[in-house]
């Protein structure tokens, strides 16, 4: 049974296909839209094109493009790494499912405690989306990360999962331990709004500082370029001889390694915000209780 | 083409970002952490048995080493009873042979000493009767001449043919 049949190869093929069409499409889309001169200019995302929605209109941007092709070239890593998993074939690739789970599921675990365990597929998307949209840049595409909204929402989630997971002991419980000294309780509050503030706009920041740099420097190696080798004749006077090296240091910096901290940071703090905010003893006494009383 | 705003806040941006992060939660949850887990779970279900097995199986040796040695243990004491047994009845056998012997050995002396004792007495009888005879010539022979031949020649006669025979 460890004999790949056709079928088998096929459908693998398809997986990787579908892995890299979207990235593909990705790359196409920018290289189609994007301007043939174009300078240096800081900006957001690209809009392609706007839907009018109650409230505030949708711009469908290059964010929104790039976040939905991370999200089906990670379907389709996932499909391919779990693909024959199930038929008792065994392959090298669900080696590295296995890592990939067993990783996750030991960091939730020893990180958040074992009534979490859960909570293992949420961190591995997180740090999947956040990675993959950071990652995107290496290909040339917009990082959704360096998008405001698409961190915000990912912010704004954990937000309402801390929450949750505050008011699990009920409402009262969860006033409570805003006024722990009761005059802090404003301070408290606000602390309580800045951390997906913090988390959004940390995550966001580094990103597209990143790219800001990045794009900074490239500009100033061009013009230092322009200034020292403009003499040379013809087509050398223009080539930008110093933007070899340094960028792609700068690349393996900003893009590789910021982009891979960055969503280890929000992940972390996920857990973390989650975990501590959630009051596990009260909440085990409390269960205790109820199931005392239901046993009366 | 236009762009964003560098800072541009937009709801439902971030709410559709909100529902990626849920659906790639979800996708991850059931496409890469389900089957993986139900694996793991079964090869450790397969792992839990195989154990279980050589456990019972190490068990089972175990008690059938314990039952061997015990009949081992028999057998040894059985294979000594029976030398002993063998020994013991190969000795009173020895000794019944050698006490048969014995008396048979007695038995054949005795009667060869019976029967050299009769024969030394048949012996001893027919000398004596030779004795007699051999003097009874003498005497006859000695006392001839007083003896009437006529009386005695039927007699002497048959004495000289006997001594004749004999010779």
């Amino acid at each position: 049974m460890n004999k790949k049949t056709l079928g088998f190869k096929l459908v693998d093929m398809l997986y990787i296909a579908m892995m890299i069409i979207p990235i593909g499409f990705g790359i196409a889309l920018k290289v189609l839209t994007t301007p043939l001169s174009e300078g240096i200019s800081i900006a957001g995302a690209k809009i392609y094109f706007t839907l009018s929605m109650p409230v505030q209109n949708l711009p469908i941007t290059e964010s929104q493009v790039n976040s939905a092709i991370v999200i089906i070239s990670a379907l389709f890593l996932c499909l391919y790494l779990t693909h024959g998993i199930k038929g008792g074939i065994w392959l090298k690739r669900h080696h590295f499912a296995e890592l990939i789970v067993e990783k996750s599921t030991s960091l939730v675990v020893n990180s958040m405690g074992e009534y979490f365990k859960s909570f293992a597929p949420f961190i591995a998307a997180i740090l999947g989306l956040s990675g993959f949209s950071s990652l995107i840049t290496l290909f040339g595409l917009f990082p959704p990360t360096s998008d405001i909204n698409i961190v915000a929402g990912w912010a704004i989630l954990v937000f309402v999962l801390i929450t949750y997971y505050k008011m699990k002991c009920g409402p009262i419980e969860y006033a409570k331990s805003f006024a722990n000294p009761v005059l802090m309780a404003p301070l408290n509050i606000i602390s309580e709004i800045a951390t997906p503030v913090s988390m959004a706009f940390r995550h966001y920041g580094n990103v597209l500082s990143g790219s800001v740099i990045s794009v900074l420097v490239a500009a100033g190696l061009q013009g230092l370029s322009n200034i020292v080798f403009g003499a040379l004749p013809g087509f050398l006077g223009n080539f930008p001889f110093l933007q070899v090296g340094l960028p792609a240091i700068l690349s393996i910096y900003f893009d590789i390694f910021s982009g891979c901290l960055q969503a280890y940071i929000f992940a972390m703090l996920t857990m973390l915000y989650i975990s501590g905010g959630f009051p596990l003893e009260l909440y085990n006494e409390r269960k205790k209780k109820k199931a005392l009383k239901c046993e009366i | 083409m236009q762009s964003l705003e560098v800072i541009s806040v937009n709801l439902w941006q971030i709410l559709i970002s909100l529902l990626n992060l849920l659906i790639l939660f979800l996708l991850f949850k059931k496409f890469l952490f389900k089957p993986v887990n139900k694996m793991l779970a079964k090869r450790q279900n397969e792992i839990d048995a195989k154990y279980e097995a050589a456990d019972s199986a190490k068990r089972a040796a175990e008690e059938d080493k314990l039952l061997w040695d015990e009949k081992i243990g028999t057998v040894k004491a059985e294979t000594d009873e029976m030398i002993k047994k063998a020994q013991d009845s190969a000795k009173r056998q020895g000794e019944t042979i050698v006490t048969k012997a014995k008396e048979q050995a007695d038995g054949i002396i005795r009667q060869a000493e019976t029967q050299a004792k009769l024969e030394m007495k048949k012996a001893e009888e027919g000398i004596k009767k030779e004795i007699v005879e051999v003097s009874a010539a003498l005497a006859n022979k000695l006392l001839e001449r007083e003896i009437n031949v006529d009386d005695h020649r039927e007699l002497i006669d048959s004495f000289i043919e006997k001594i004749g025979d004999e010779e």
